[in-house]
């Protein structure tokens, strides 16, 4: 008992969900003694008060809330058909070097050109309508995607596949009951890559090309000069990437429940 | 079950492609064991003793001469034969009982018969407490006996053991020696232990082969008859275990004076290599 008595900490320590909130609250702190103060003009930096009241309107007229869904739906398309194709092409450049030989270098080379150079170009093919944007967030999925999946893929310990060999394994059951479970860390990563990916994209190409979404809405306030409208859409952007990332987190850990010790 | 494991080695050779040249591991083995037999092979590191079982267990298919397990030649890996790594080889994602039954998902067995099968295998290496733990939470010995369960569990006629004890400390091996004669006496069946640990050769084996090293060679044979259980203290195994570990001194001793067959000398090799390494 007196080993335990010593070993509690001699003040009471914040939870660790609490931290998190720290540094937060004191950037909102921080932003509210300069809004009081004067430090920058109100049409540049407004008060988080009236930030927060023009997100209340937002909420009330409804506009919040499907221009999040509109939002949220182009991201979950274009990550679902992205991720896919990226999973795709991963396993296959994974398990076949011939498959990597013939693919690789395009892949890489077309990996290269970072999504935003892709707009011009898919404008030109597709307009600017659904398509256009389904396709942006798809490509900034896919590539993370097949990276971390090959890579992942490759570096399953050949000691796994000997054991598959020594049970007979066909090509199948080596991929399902041992290849892939070996590779689901690193797929992991590259799918919370990728659907933060797609969500940066997603917000990139409703700046560019949208009439409604959470982009949009950004846009709209700058041109409105609606500085309090532009600011409440970027921390609820913020805030849709971080819970996105954090359901990816979860499903991670549900997936992985042999790694905790 | 009805198992035979009768094998038989015969004039088999080894070479693998070191740096352009080729290197002898295994030159010329005979070797037979008895169906029920408890063969011990020792040797120093290096000698091919490993290779020799991944031959016999079919992982590696590319040798000269012959390898039959009752009467049917090896041409690739057979549930009909078991193979324990030195390292348990467990997949971390899957629990005790996953990972044994796993073993049987070529086995042609009913849902029941197959988990039947693991859940007696697990009783019989004795984690049936721990059948639903993962790898992680098991230590180095247990770890090995789901391992051992594994190599069992499709009741092969000959399970391969490649120095499955080797990286134990030294109170949990001499459990685990035990534990293995236990199994052997109650499955009656044949093993075959590589090892470079001569008290465990001589304390397990009903029959120790000694291997000499480059190229890797059967140098002596001694027979251990003595009853089981057997007790690690007694003037008789002390007795066949001097004799072996004179044998497998001598094999050490020759081979820092000549180079048998002019294959090449283990610093040549790694001086090639050095140097390959450095130009590329």
């Amino acid at each position: 008992m007196q080993v335990a008595a010593a070993a509690a900490p001699p003040w009471p320590s914040l939870p660790r969900g609490g931290i998190a909130f720290l540094f937060p609250l004191s950037l909102l702190a921080l932003w509210s003694i300069s809004a009081r103060l004067g430090w920058l003009p109100p049409q540049i930096l407004p008060a988080p008060s009236e930030v927060g009241s023009a997100l209340w309107d937002l909420a009330g007229t409804g506009e919040l809330a499907s221009n999040t869904a509109i939002s949220l739906l182009r991201v979950v398309e274009g990550f679902a058909a992205g991720s896919a194709l990226g999973l795709l092409l991963g396993i296959a450049m994974g398990l076949s070097r011939t498959t990597e030989d013939y693919v690789k270098p395009l892949f890489t080379a077309f990996a290269q050109v970072p999504t935003l150079g892709w707009i011009p170009f898919l404008m030109l093919l597709v307009g600017i309508g659904e398509p256009l944007k389904i396709l942006v967030i798809a490509k900034a999925a896919f590539v993370p995607v097949a990276l971390n999946t090959f890579a992942g893929i490759r570096a399953v310990p050949p000691i796994y596949a000997e054991v598959g060999a020594l049970f007979r394994f066909n090509r199948w059951q080596l991929l399902h009951r041992v290849v892939l479970p070996a590779a689901v860390p690193p797929i992991f990563t590259g799918l919370r890559y990728g659907l933060t990916h797609a969500w940066n994209a997603l917000v990139a190409v409703e700046l560019l090309a949208s009439a409604e979404g959470l982009g949009y809405l950004l846009v709209w306030g700058r041109q409105m000069f609606w500085l309090d409208t532009m600011m409440g859409a970027m921390i609820v952007i913020g805030i849709v990437g971080f819970a996105l990332d954090r359901i990816m987190a979860a499903a991670e850990q549900r997936l992985q429940s042999w790694r905790l010790a | 079950m009805a198992r035979q494991g009768e094998l038989r080695v015969e004039d088999v050779s080894k070479q693998f492609r070191v740096n352009g040249s080729e290197l002898l591991v295994l030159d010329r083995v005979d070797l037979s064991v008895a169906p029920g037999e408890f063969l011990t092979i020792v040797g120093a590191s290096g000698c091919g003793k490993s290779t020799l079982l991944r031959l016999i267990a079919g992982l590696d298919t590319d040798f000269r001469g012959g390898i039959a397990l009752d009467g049917k030649r090896v041409t690739e890996p057979g549930l009909e034969r078991g193979l324990v790594f030195q390292e348990p080889r467990l997949f971390p994602w899957l629990t005790v009982a996953q990972n044994v039954a796993l073993g049987l998902l070529n086995a042609g067995l009913s849902k029941a018969a197959k988990r039947r099968a693991v859940l007696d295998h697990i009783a019989l290496v004795g984690l049936t407490a721990f059948q639903d733990a993962y790898p992680h939470q098991l230590s180095g010995g247990m770890a090995q006996r789901v391992a051992i369960a594994r190599g069992l569990v499709n009741r092969p006629g000959v399970l391969l053991l490649d120095e499955p004890l080797g990286a134990l400390d030294a109170l949990t091996r001499a459990r685990l020696q035990d534990e293995l004669q236990r199994i052997w006496a109650a499955e009656r069946i044949t093993m075959l232990l590589v090892t470079h640990d001569v008290e465990e050769a001589v304390y397990l084996g009903d029959r120790v082969v000694v291997m000499a090293p480059r190229p890797g060679r059967i140098a002596a044979s001694f027979d251990v008859a003595r009853p089981r259980p057997r007790d690690r203290t007694s003037a008789a195994l002390a007795a066949v275990r001097s004799s072996v570990m004179t044998a497998l001194e001598a094999t050490i001793a020759a081979q820092v004076f000549d180079t048998p067959r002019g294959a090449p000398r283990p610093m040549a090799v790694a001086r090639d290599f050095a140097t390959a390494e450095g130009r590329v």
